[in-house]
């Protein structure tokens, strides 16, 4: 009975961050002025550093984990192919996924029932602003402009990852290891690659709203729902990476 | 200027009924107290009152409108008319006491000129006793100069009838009484009509007008300040003692 009625309130909420969200994209009116620039900074320019290092550590281990393996069937060539597809295609989705539950989704869960603890979210309904508007809206708007570039931005890290291992351990100078993963890497896997890591960074401030607007009542419902914030939006990622698997393969 | 009717209203949480049958009217321009002991529906009732909290039964009436909590328009337009100041204070944490105070002007007035803004921020923020700190963030703030910031904003729409939930709480005597004083010539100078909440027997003594007692699952006592001292009712008598005595 409380899932059905978790599952109802999560997807009540979802209909009215997107109406809201397409509403203030029509109107331009219920959003503080300047919050979508503010939330880009946050969730972009403050996120860049993390994924850039899980990115490109991932990129090594993987890449020495797979050189390893390749030269047992003398396959070593291959490295780059595997790289380029399981980083772009795969990997950094997955991982800018979770890094962006890790600091955006905590954060924004920690914020928002901060606030409605302190009778903020109430405050704001009474000045007559709608706070699924007010405050999801411009996350909303910001997570979509952002993930294109960190998603770039983490493609690029993580091959140089490969490239690194590729030179130490096999050898192979870094223009063939290149020419290698844009002979096999498409327009359409890095394009797959960018709606994947869209969908979870979604995933990732829905499931953050949602955790903070429904707090249980305290200081301790914050830590809760901030925890419970973070396991939610991994567990939808990697549900959600499940069934594009079956979608794309 | 319309006075607030409830009509037959039952309010609660969930299924659970807290108070029955309510029947009053809170004049305009005057400053109304709803006093009862803890747990007794006050802050409950008064969210029923602004529409955070649906009725289990009755009505709100603004003037001759009943207040329809379903419909998103109604109370949007009831909310352009009222301002709430919470125990909390609930000021924007991430924004300065500047921005606090002009948030509802430039979600509802986007086109208001920053000149305007300014000097309507300025004037409620004068009208406060805040001149001066419009640039700090409500945590550099006090106690009370974070209440009285609150209070600005919910002035800042020029709204008909202000809503408070325990004011005085958590601010020591002194400033307790600045606030007190504060509603008092709000009160008066604008015209504005008060509810509050509140327990703190002084402050009850200063501001109110009218007093609306809770007892039980209904209103023990409604009528003004004088009716109220000269009462027989024991229960009355006792409460009120009780935390004069409390108060001393």
């Amino acid at each position: 009975m409380r899932l059905k009625e978790e599952f109802r309130r999560f997807f009540s909420l979802l209909a009215d961050e997107l109406h809201y969200t397409a509403q203030y994209l029509g109107s331009r009116r219920g959003v503080l002025p300047g919050s979508v620039v503010q939330q880009f900074y946050v969730m972009g320019y403050k996120s860049f550093p993390i994924v850039a290092l899980i990115t490109f550590l991932v990129g090594v281990t993987i890449s020495l984990t797979s050189a390893a393996q390749l030269r047992l069937f003398g396959a070593d060539i291959y490295l780059a192919d595997l790289i380029g597809l399981a980083m772009i295609k795969e990997l950094v989705p997955l991982m800018t996924g979770i890094m962006l539950a890790g600091k955006v989704g905590a954060s924004i869960t920690a914020e928002i029932s901060t606030m409605k603890v302190m009778d903020e979210i109430d405050a704001l309904r009474t000045m007559g602003i709608v706070p699924e508007k007010f405050l999801m809206a411009p996350r909303l708007i910001a997570i979509t402009l952002v993930v294109p570039l960190l998603v770039a931005m983490a493609d690029t890290v993580g091959v140089a990852g490969g490239v690194l291992v590729a030179q130490v351990a096999l050898g192979t100078p870094p223009a063939v290891f290149l020419r290698k993963v844009f002979d096999i890497v498409t327009l359409s896997d890095f394009l797959v690659g960018i709606v994947k890591t869209l969908v979870f960074g979604w995933a990732v401030v829905v499931g953050a709203g949602f955790k903070g607007f429904f707090i249980e009542r305290g200081a301790e419902g914050v830590g809760k729902a901030t925890t419970e914030s973070v396991v939610l939006a991994i567990s939808l990622i990697i549900g959600l990476d499940c069934v594009f698997a079956f979608i794309l393969y | 200027m319309e006075n607030i009717r409830a009509v037959d209203l039952d309010v609660g949480y969930g299924r659970e009924t807290i108070l029955r049958n309510l029947n009053f009217t809170l004049p305009p321009g005057r400053i109304t107290v709803i006093v009862g002991e803890s747990g007794s529906g006050k802050s409950t009732l008064l969210k029923t009152l602004i529409g955070l909290t649906r009725p289990l039964r009755g009505d709100v009436y603004w003037g001759e409108e009943r207040i329809d909590y379903d419909s998103e328009r109604i109370l949007g337009a009831l909310y352009r008319r009222i301002g709430v100041l919470y125990q909390n204070n609930a000021l924007l944490n991430s924004l300065t006491l500047y921005e606090n105070v002009a948030l509802p002007i430039r979600i509802h007035r986007p086109e208001t000129p920053w000149t305007a803004e300014a000097d309507r921020v300025r004037e409620v923020l004068g009208m406060v006793g805040l001149v001066g700190a419009d640039h700090k963030y409500p945590f550099e703030l006090s106690g009370g100069m974070r209440k009285r910031g609150a209070l600005a904003r919910s002035m800042v729409l020029g709204p008909e009838i202000v809503f408070c939930d325990e004011p005085s709480a958590g601010l020591d005597p002194l400033t307790a009484l600045g606030l007190d004083d504060l509603l008092r010539s709000l009160q008066r100078s604008r015209g504005v009509t008060f509810v509050a909440v509140t327990h703190e027997l002084r402050s009850i003594g200063r501001i109110a007008d009218r007093i609306l007692l809770l007892r039980g699952d209904g209103i023990h006592f409604d009528g003004t300040l004088a009716e109220m001292e000269a009462s027989e009712d024991e229960y009355l008598r006792s409460f009120f003692l009780r935390t004069d005595r409390h108060a001393d």
